[in-house]
């Protein structure tokens, strides 16, 4: 019997074991109060080259500004008259001829700034380029819509900015073995065991114990699912990898999370990026292939939606040292079964009118893609989470 | 002064008082233990990390800098980064053992009002001590240094601020975060202020440098009033708004005193600060009232990662082998010390905690002290390169901590566990884990020292 199901069976549990009724309360909420549907971001960190990731293989520019960096023709994965796949990017090309992919071009915001940081906060939060939030979306969702940490995982060891609400926060893990004995060193234990929740004030105190209760919670609840699934795929053996089998273990068993965020570092390619491009892509379609094969497996593809964003692309003009300099506007891939609309959602970038800086102009703003994804992927209110309305498109 | 009153104080004033320090004090008068603490902090001494090495090259003619080679910079910026994490450290060893407490503290506070930051380390570590220097002195002398610094003409691109293409950065944080706060001053304001700014550059060697050619000596027109103003100026009209005094209370109150304000008390040390805008005199009147030493006041704020780690520092210190350890633990609390999250700061309090971060604080003590192991992955590190990110991931290991366990046996060897708890816990206590306490087993006061250190109470201060 699974520990949940004892808790909830006997009569005795909360004397037996002194688990306080506030962890007990917790335990019982309703379980599928937020549907089935399940929300993947990715993010590409460091600035990836979309340029060379889906590239214009027939554009005189695209040649002329990278003598040195551009792939060659026929190197080229093609799947339209203009653009085609970078060639490490099999795996990610079969999504495409599935119909699993859908690449929006061309996604940006206005006045985009070219600091990660900065603009990962954007991307992050949602805020205009002028204005700073301490909230990012998916803690909204959460903050929102969740009632516990574990609504939204980020398999990593620390929290980013996206997950953080005002109320409530996401969870962050990527072993829940981990997390689990870390919640539970027998000291801790000891702390949570006496613990009688009438004792909890609104007060700075309270708040501390109110959340080392629900990390214990949420840790709790995720190991105990997750262990009852182990993955059969064999992934790439690399930190990716093995981010995305704990993503796929932790939403094959049924682990109540609704939000997840991925990061893959490394794409930060100032100087020699043509090897370190390669491996990455490589990296990173082997993986999510692998990712997507297992969900299907399980039948949870169908309720899994995937996000893969950068925090912004980079200068169409190769620098001095065979890397390229951060850009603006860049490519976003959304992976999923059921999508309206598969392959190319829009037109391809348009590499002769750019900006001031030699950066490509922004079309879609990343807002309506995260509206668009709340209201008909999550099916919530995308106002509430989002601050304002956006416009809404049709992919999903 | 009684015990838990000296207690609030050294630890809203710097970062904790140890058991020995507490019995040599406690029965002097408030104001022979205020005059104490701010006779310590009189005089400013710098951070001083040794950057001979570029400072060398500060003298390079133009030519010679226009010149360098991709690698040269790029080692240059590598030379710099290390040194980076360098002056992290020795801030962090500043604040744990420096003599100027209240000093220090300021220190750090300024740093997250007037924040900045810089890769250039060597420009940083001038404005860190431009901080210090002015940390207790006069607030509008101080906004005119911290306007003058290399380090905040580059954050704040006031660099690109020329006559006839302003750049309203620097005006807008200016008026926004320094001084006013959103709300109290008007888009106008901010262009006008902006051509006050134009002109305002600095040398290569950090030397403030004001380009006639590049400045607006035209009219301007700021809260009503009109003249040919220079930067100096408008930071003289902004502080004839009492807004200003207020702006900055409110952040003190909510720093040093207590994270909800008392609008009665914010009224008081406005009124006051207004007068002369002397932050020595500010500080002194809070921790001179009766007012600070309430019972709501003592044990109610969430300690930063910083005053965290520094708070375990001077109960029992340590040192890092690995100085990239101590900052991979501010990293995993939220807060890297020189790396601010934006330009509005850290916004402290309760968005310090959340379910991860605050199981690290809780094992941090037994991580630092114990040997306790710690998953040592870095995230997708976003400026480091695909080499460091994909071969330096170390799963699980421990820090490379050397502790210092005998300052501790020295200064608590005549103590008893109730010290030990009184001295380390200054918040109220949960019944229940106070219950829980009571029944310990104790062998060791040092591992009571962990385990005291591991409960959410200790959070507190």
């Amino acid at each position: 019997m699974e520990r949940r199901e004892f808790l909830k069976n006997s009569a005795l549990a909360s004397s037996a074991f002194m688990v306080p009724s506030f962890v007990k309360a917790f335990e019982n909420v309703a379980k599928k109060s937020l549907g089935f549907k399940k929300l993947v971001i990715v993010q590409l960190a460091g600035g990836n080259d979309g340029l060379n990731t889906i590239i214009p293989y027939r554009n005189d520019i695209y040649y002329k500004e990278r003598p040195r960096l551009a792939i060659k023709k026929e190197d080229v994965l093609k799947i339209s008259d203009d653009l085609g796949f970078h060639k490490n990017l099999g795996p990610l090309k079969n999504l495409y001829d599935q119909g699993y992919l859908s690449i929006i071009n061309n996604v940006g915001y206005p006045n985009p700034n070219r600091s990660h940081f900065r603009s990962t906060d954007i991307w992050h939060t949602a805020s205009n380029a002028d204005e700073y939030l301490s909230t990012g979306w998916l803690g909204r969702y959460i903050d929102t819509y969740g009632k516990f940490p574990y609504t939204g995982i980020e398999v990593d060891d620390s929290l980013s900015l996206i997950m953080k609400g005002e109320k409530m926060n996401g969870i962050a893990t990527q072993n829940a073995k981990t997390l689990f004995y870390t919640t539970n060193t027998p000291f801790f234990k000891k702390v949570l065991k006496t613990q009688e929740d009438e004792h909890l004030s609104e007060h700075n105190l309270g708040y501390l114990y109110k959340t080392m209760i629900e990390a214990n919670s949420s840790a709790t609840h995720i190991y105990n699912k997750s262990k009852t699934f182990k993955s059969s795929i064999s992934y790439p053996s690399n930190a990716f990898g093995k981010q995305l089998k704990t993503t796929a273990e932790f939403i094959n068993s049924n682990v109540e999370s609704k939000v997840y965020y991925v990061t893959m570092g490394g794409f930060d390619t100032h100087y020699a990026q043509e090897g370190r491009q390669d491996k990455l892509l490589d990296i990173y379609s082997k993986s999510m292939e692998m990712f997507v094969k297992d969900l299907e497996q399980n039948d949870t593809f169908k309720d899994t939606l995937i996000v893969t964003f950068s925090e912004f692309g980079r200068r169409v003009k190769q620098n001095g040292s065979q890397g390229t300099d951060h850009g603006t506007a860049n490519n976003l891939f959304i992976i999923g079964k059921n999508l309206k609309k598969q392959g190319f959602y829009n037109e391809q970038p348009n590499l002769a009118d750019l900006d001031k800086n030699g950066d490509l102009k922004y079309k879609v703003d990343f807002r309506d893609i995260y509206a668009t994804v709340l209201e008909n992927w999550m099916e919530v209110d995308d106002e509430k989470i989002l601050n304002k309305s956006f416009g809404k498109m049709d992919f999903i | 002064m009684d015990k838990k009153e000296i207690q609030h104080l050294y630890w809203r004033a710097g970062f904790g008082i140890g058991f020995e320090d507490l019995n040599k004090i406690k029965k002097k008068s408030r104001k022979t233990i205020l005059k104490k603490l701010f006779s310590a902090s009189e005089k400013s001494k710098d951070l001083a990390v040794d950057l001979s090495e570029y400072e060398k090259s500060l003298t390079d003619s133009f030519k010679k800098v226009k010149n360098k080679t991709t690698d040269q910079r790029r080692k240059e910026q590598k030379y710099l980064r290390e040194k980076g994490i360098e002056l992290n450290q020795a801030w962090i060893q500043k604040m744990a053992t420096s003599e100027a407490l209240l000093r220090e503290k300021m220190t750090l506070f300024w740093a997250n009002v007037f924040v900045c930051a810089d890769n250039n380390t060597w420009s940083i570590q001038n404005y860190n001590n431009t901080l210090r220097k002015h940390a207790l002195g006069n607030f509008g002398q101080f906004v005119k240094a911290i306007s003058h610094e290399a380090s905040m003409i580059r954050y704040l691109n006031n660099k690109q601020n020329k006559k006839g293409k302003p750049n309203e950065n620097f005006a807008r944080e200016l008026m926004e975060l320094f001084t006013l706060g959103a709300g109290n001053y008007t888009e106008n304001d901010i262009k006008e202020s902006a051509r006050a700014f134009t002109g305002w550059n600095s040398k290569r060697n950090g030397e403030f440098i004001f380009s006639r050619k590049q400045h607006d000596f035209g009219n301007k027109t700021f809260f009503g009033k009109t003249g040919k103003f220079d930067g100096n100026d408008i930071i003289d009209i902004i502080l004839e708004q009492k807004q200003c005094a207020k702006f900055i209370c409110t952040k003190v109150y909510k720093y040093f005193v207590n994270p909800v304000i008392d609008e009665e008390n914010l009224a008081e040390i406005t009124d006051l600060f207004y007068k002369d805008y002397d932050i020595k005199k500010l500080m002194f009147h809070i921790f001179n009232s009766d007012w600070f030493y309430d019972e709501n006041n003592i044990g109610v704020k969430i300690k930063s990662p910083i005053e965290l780690l520094v708070g375990i520092h001077k109960v029992v210190p340590f040192k890092f082998k690995n100085y990239k350890q101590q900052v991979y633990l501010q990293k995993m609390m939220g807060q890297i010390l020189l790396k601010p999250v934006n330009v509005a700061g850290w916004k402290g309090g309760k968005s310090w905690i959340d379910s991860n971060t605050l199981m690290f604080r809780l094992k941090l003590p037994s991580m630092l002290l114990n040997n306790a192991q710690i998953s040592l992955i870095e995230k997708g590190d976003i400026e480091g390169t695909f080499e460091e990110f994909y071969q330096k991931r170390k799963g699980k290991g421990y820090l490379k901590v050397t502790v210092d366990w005998d300052h501790f046996e020295k200064n608590y060897s005549k103590s008893e566990e109730k010290d030990l708890k009184s001295t380390l816990l200054i918040s109220k206590i949960d019944v229940d884990t106070d219950a829980m306490l009571a029944n310990l087993q104790i062998d060791k006061l040092k591992d009571y020292c962990i385990q005291l250190m591991s409960i959410p109470e200790y959070q507190l201060c």
